[in-house]
């Protein structure tokens, strides 16, 4: 019976183990936890010793206005994903309890 | 993983767009062919589809203390090609350059060659190797994902590093240090990741193998050796 949830099982602790990795990192040191993008822009700064600032957008981009924007438009492209999933699934397990294998 | 904005210069830019063009052109006529020739693959691409859209916009904390997200490419390479993937990642990196400032169209050019194409070139190759060997399938789902993740970030690093090289140690130099803040941030996230592809991939040999066994995925002995037990069990279900 647990051989059948082998994966499943590799998958629980994988995750387990990434969110032991964040608390033990974040209880200890400071960290932002900011986007790695941002702190790739502060290098991209530091090694041509000009302020992040000072880099203009080639083509004028929209920006969310906040934080709060960008969270909601984020939430929106992971629901978007996970809308299309739960169809797909959902319509594959139909067919499949219709006429199942062998 | 993305270059913002701005953060290039034009010329980069250009390079990267001139790379990235033939790809994007040659999938959507791959694209096309096929939803002309078989709309019952339409599905499959859909779900491939969805976890690049669902995996990048997760943004997750890693060791470094700074956050990455995923980027769940390696099941639609495996599935559908490089070409077409590089189609869908151009649909969600643009979605996040338009809505989100995140990348840019400037720079989407690089950030297809890290993400769309770079990553998916290195899985493909990978999954062409393991293929045929006595590999358990899942466990080649579980490395190409994770490979095509990191190879993601090795090659932006790379092309930061292109752009900016330091003033001491040149190119190699500042690889170093983008490699450090992108991609050792990126390797508990692209092991988590391979774990939830593979475990997804088990779904997809459960309930629709003959897909897999039509786009020849992997071969059919492949297949029903690692899906034996959701066949039987479907077998009682019913």
């Amino acid at each position: 019976m647990i051989s059948n949830y082998k994966l499943e099982i590799i998958t629980v602790l994988a995750i387990l183990g990434f969110i032991a990795i964040f608390v033990s990192v974040s209880s200890g040191g400071d960290h932002e936890f900011s986007g790695s993008d941002d702190v790739g822009s502060e290098k991209i700064s530091e090694l041509t010793g000009q302020s992040v600032e000072s880099f203009k957008p080639l083509i004028p981009q929209y920006e969310p206005p906040s934080g709060e924007i960008e969270a909601t438009l984020f939430a929106l492209q992971c629901a978007f994903g996970a809308l299309i999933l739960g169809i797909i699934f959902g319509y594959w397990l139909g067919q499949r309890k219709k006429s199942p294998l062998n | 993983m993305h270059i913002m904005e701005g953060f290039l210069p034009w010329q980069w830019c250009l390079v990267w767009w001139i790379i990235a063009i033939p790809f994007l052109v040659l999938g959507v006529i791959q694209l096309r062919s096929m939803i002309k020739k078989d709309r019952d693959n339409l599905p499959l691409l859909g779900v491939c589809g969805a976890f690049i859209f669902i995996l990048s916009a997760l943004k997750l904390p890693s060791v470094t203390g700074s956050c990455s997200h995923p980027t769940g490419t390696g099941l639609s390479t495996m599935c559908f090609g490089v070409f077409i993937t590089s189609v869908i990642g151009a649909i969600v990196l643009l979605f996040q350059a338009l809505f989100l400032a995140h990348g840019g169209l400037s720079t989407m050019g690089a950030n297809m060659v890290s993400m769309a194409i770079g990553g998916p070139v290195v899985g493909y190759a990978l999954y062409k190797i393991l293929k045929d060997t006595s590999v358990n399938i899942y466990v080649t789902v579980f490395l190409v994902s994770a490979v095509a993740d990191m190879v993601t970030y090795i090659i932006t690093s790379l092309e930061l590093a292109l752009a900016y090289p330091a003033a001491v140690g040149g190119v190699a130099a500042s690889f170093g240090a983008f490699f450090s803040i992108f991609a050792v941030t990126q390797i508990p996230l692209s092991i988590v990741e391979g774990c939830v592809l593979a475990l997804v991939f088990k779904y997809i040999v459960a309930l629709k193998p003959e897909i897999l066994l039509k786009l020849n995925v992997f071969s059919e002995e492949q297949i029903s050796r690692a899906g034996a037990q959701e066949y039987s069990t479907s077998k009682t279900e019913a």
